[in-house]
């Protein structure tokens, strides 16, 4: 060494050590420094941890199917029974003053009609309704005897109506040993669930063994949709031995187990709903009770009509709040999972042709025309068919036709670079090339890389909703925003809360995603004039 | 006289061609000669200024050297091997020892990297490699990288700091320090002072001196101003569309310029004193600098040269020894002269 070495610390004005520091160090405190970019990233963390845990927040399931709940609005305070009470009530309401028995002014009467005209349905309703019950409170309106009977009805199904869910269960012996029903083989099962119908125990095994082979042959079907039935009977015995006996037997159980949970719910809904009527227990009901002498089951219990939709509910009384959750799982994943492998591919490969040049880059970017040329729907629509529908596939085949662009503005990015002198100076200090690349190309390209990311991430969760919308994308009973805006919009004027809570949602995500690109754009741009 | 040490880099013949493409196929139809046929030593300890008006090939033949770019043909010792054939593994160990200080220092370095990553890139590299005497630590390299900016006059506390955040002068002392940071042997200066204003010209010059001095080194100093050749090199060569011309100890070439290029140069430049300047006889010559892109048959000065006789049109000049370390590519001083016009 020709210095002397002093081992004193750099330090400031101020005598304070300045430790080192690097570009991703000082970004980060840059970063740190927009707020809005640090609202950004919050936001963008929050929904990414609320799609993350979705299973095991308190959100009822998102594919869970409740007719009597279509369309509910949301309420912070209703629960479901009292808004379909609201329903059902001022449609009688409406009936009533339709036959004359409700009694409203001449004006008011005008003013309905009015709004019949100008298709304000809404808004009759609301009227109707809170008329309807403002009279009945003060005596001037009885309902009649149909009404009265729909009333009574509903009333009775809103009390009693239940949600049961097994969440355990156990055979008893007759020595009285417990034995927990899954552990159990599927001959004993057979024969517990021939006791409970009184069958022989024959039957119900035949019948067991003869619905594992038909949905053997359904799944080989679905398979080779070719397969002609004969085809598919015929090689089921084939099928059976590759599988394995255990997993035949696994099947047989399931089967078995299932039924015999059903039967045993069915009666035990039954006493529960009576109990219901009668008020004698309380709800949500979590308990083990015994169903019969040999069955005990450990029920979860809650009625049906008191559950709370804070964003109401779709077309078919799914919760939208957590379709909104869920469908933000695949958006968001979309979003990002697509946005970062074509940044990374356009990268690799822009770099690749950019820095290297020569017949590399003669191939690279014809081949970047070729696919240019193609229409890219096609492409993904065709790759969707070939490979199969799921979220998987829909991944690969929107990273694989959007990172044509990206290679092509880091290849020009790079060829400007490539020859500027600090990428020369580093060639003459012996640096490779892939840390000439990584070190010097992709840090000067990252603004361009970075700003075209952030408005990436909306045209994949867009393309989503439209590969949905083609039924090419997420199928039912799995969602997206995209694809819950797609089908709120057809009911927009009724049901406006379908369309408003996800695109909502969606905008929200899209906002902060866009603030938080432009803070790290700022933020990777040393000389970046554009802060605070 | 440094001709009986050993030189420490020897360059024989070096030829660095650029083709030129043209038409439908790209095809090759000619070559830019930027540097043609230019052999010089170099030896330990001194500094040779390369001088020369633009376009003439300094800057190629120094980037040739540090091998840049491919060199067309010649040869380059340096280390006791030869770089244009030398394999990946010799490269880099002859570039540890041969470093290279660039002309603009608004371009050389990179706008996104901190000064102390930037003084210490070189270090990484050749550390990553294992090409240093040992396993650098990274506290170790941080001390190495805050001395060599206390030594090139940067306080250490602005490790920190972007380049932008930086004047040219300043910029420049960064990029001494990068080169300086493995301790090599020559270092290459292209242009180094050209892009700074003049006070800060001195600054650098005086600081590249200082470190010549301390730290024994050996620099290929290339400029176009001659004051500047003047005030930093032992020994000078003048080149001209990829030749050179003559070359010579500093200050045997501006007291006693014998080719007739290094003449009218040296006249071209501005006396500091307005008596003497206004005395001062310009040579001027006429013509502009040909296309390096044809091949000559004669002297590559013949269309512009004051001087020039009817044989120097179809006879390439040889470059010969006038006195000792004073070569001139010129006809003029061949003592052959006679004898050879005489066999024509």
């Amino acid at each position: 060494m020709f210095f002397k070495k002093k081992n004193q610390k750099a330090v400031n004005e101020f005598n304070q050590v300045v430790e080192g520091n690097s570009l991703t160090k000082d970004a980060w405190k840059r970063l740190r420094k927009n707020k809005m970019a640090v609202i950004g990233m919050v936001v963008v963390i929050f929904y990414a941890l609320i799609a993350l845990s979705a299973s095991i927040l308190p959100i009822y399931r998102y594919d869970e199917i409740i007719l009597d709940h279509q369309n509910l609005p949301p309420s912070l305070t209703k629960t479901a029974g009292e808004l379909m009470m609201k329903n059902r009530l001022q449609s009688v309401y409406f009936d009533a003053w339709k036959a004359g028995e409700l009694k409203v002014t001449e004006e008011e009467s005008r003013q309905i009609n009015e709004w019949i005209q100008k298709n304000e349905s809404t808004k009759v309703w609301n009227w109707m309704y809170a008329e309807g019950e403002r009279q009945r409170e003060a005596g001037t309106f009885t309902f009649n005897k149909s009404a009265q009977r729909i009333y009574d009805r509903l009333v009775k199904k809103i009390n009693t109506d239940l949600l049961v869910s097994v969440t355990k269960a156990w055979y008893v012996a007759d020595s009285g040993k417990r034995v927990n029903l899954q552990k159990m083989s599927a001959d004993e099962l057979a024969r517990i669930y021939a006791d409970m119908l009184g069958m022989d125990k024959q039957v119900v095994a035949d019948a067991t063994d003869k619905e594992v082979e038909t949905a053997l042959v359904n799944d080989l079907k679905a398979k080779n949709p070719d397969m002609s039935d004969e085809d598919a009977n015929a090689s089921v015995a084939m099928e059976m031995e590759s599988r394995g006996d255990k997993a035949i037997e696994r099947m047989k159980k399931t089967n078995l187990y299932g039924k015999i949970i059903l039967q045993g719910t069915k009666s035990l809904k039954k006493s529960l709903e009576a109990k219901a009527a009668e008020g004698s227990i309380k709800f949500p009901f979590n308990e083990t009770t015994q169903v019969n002498d040999h069955l005990i089951l450990k029920v979860k219990a809650t009625k049906m009509h008191e559950r709370r939709y804070l964003l109401g509910t779709d077309y078919v009384g799914r919760d939208m709040l957590s379709r909104v959750i869920y469908g933000g799982q695949v958006s968001i994943s979309i979003g990002l999972v697509g946005a970062i492998t074509s940044v990374l591919i356009g990268i690799l490969v822009g770099s690749l042709a950019g820095y290297l040049g020569g017949k590399i880059d003669y191939v690279l970017m014809r081949f970047v025309d070729i696919m240019y040329g193609l229409p890219y729907m096609l492409l993904v629509i065709i790759c969707m068919a070939i490979f199969g529908r799921n979220i998987m596939n829909l991944f690969i085949a929107l990273a694989m036709v959007s990172w044509l662009t990206i290679a092509r503005m880091v290849r020009g990015q790079i060829m400007s670079l490539k020859n500027s002198e600090f990428v020369e100076a580093a060639r003459s200090m012996g640096a490779s090339t892939a840390r000439i690349i990584v070190r010097h190309m992709i840090p000067n390209s990252l603004s361009v890389i970075i700003v075209y990311t952030t408005l990436r991430v909306p045209s994949f969760i867009m393309q989503e909703s439209f590969l949905s919308f083609l039924g090419l994308g997420v199928s039912a009973p799995f969602t997206s925003w995209g694809s819950l805006v797609g089908d709120a919009v057809d009911a927009m004027t009724l049901y406006p809360w379908r369309l408003l809570f996800p695109a909502a949602v969606m905008t929200v995500f899209l906002f902060a995603m866009n603030f938080f690109g432009d803070g790290l754009r700022d933020a990777f741009d040393p000389q970046s004039k554009n802060q605070q | 006289m440094s001709e009986q040490k050993e030189p420490l880099l020897r360059v024989v013949g070096l030829k660095q061609y650029f083709p030129i493409h043209a038409g439908f196929f790209n095809r090759e139809v000619g070559y830019i000669r930027a540097v043609d046929d230019v052999s010089f030593d170099v030896y330990p300890g001194e500094t040779l200024g390369i001088v020369g008006e633009s376009g003439c090939g300094k800057s190629t033949t120094v980037r040739s050297l540090s091998q840049l770019y491919k060199p067309t043909a010649g040869e380059i010792w340096f280390q006791g091997k030869d770089l244009c054939k030398a394999n990946e593994k010799d490269l880099l160990l002859a570039r540890k020892d041969m470093q290279m200080i660039f002309q603009d220092p608004y371009a050389s370095l990179d706008p996104r990297m901190t000064v102390r990553s930037i003084i210490g890139e070189p270090l990484h590299i050749y550390n990553n490699r294992g090409m240093l005497d040992h396993k650098w630590t990274e506290s170790e390299i941080e001390q190495r990288v805050e001395d060599l900016m206390e030594r090139c006059g940067l306080n250490k506390m602005f490790k920190n700091r972007y380049p932008h955040e930086f004047s040219g002068g300043q910029r420049q002392r960064i990029g001494i320090a990068r080169a300086l940071a493995l301790n090599p042997q020559i270092i290459l200066a292209d242009e180094p002072v050209s892009a700074l204003d003049v006070s800060i010209q001195a600054q650098i010059l005086n600081l590249l001196g200082d470190l010549q001095q301390e730290l024994g080194l050996t620099y290929i100093f290339i400029a176009h101003d001659l004051a500047v050749i003047q005030h930093i090199s032992t020994r000078v060569m003048v080149m001209y569309l990829g030749a050179a011309m003559e070359t010579a100890d500093a200050l045997e070439l501006y007291a006693n310029p014998l080719h007739p290029y290094t003449q009218a140069l040296l006249s071209a430049a501005p006396i500091p004193d307005p008596k003497v300047e206004r005395q001062r006889q310009r040579i001027i010559l006429t013509g502009d600098v040909p296309s390096p892109d044809k091949e000559y048959q004669g002297c590559r000065f013949y269309d512009r040269c004051p001087k020039k006789m009817e044989f120097c049109k179809n006879h390439i000049p040889s470059f010969h020894e006038v006195k000792p370390g004073h070569r001139v590519n010129c006809w003029l001083f061949d003592p052959d002269l006679q004898k050879k016009q005489v066999e024509n």
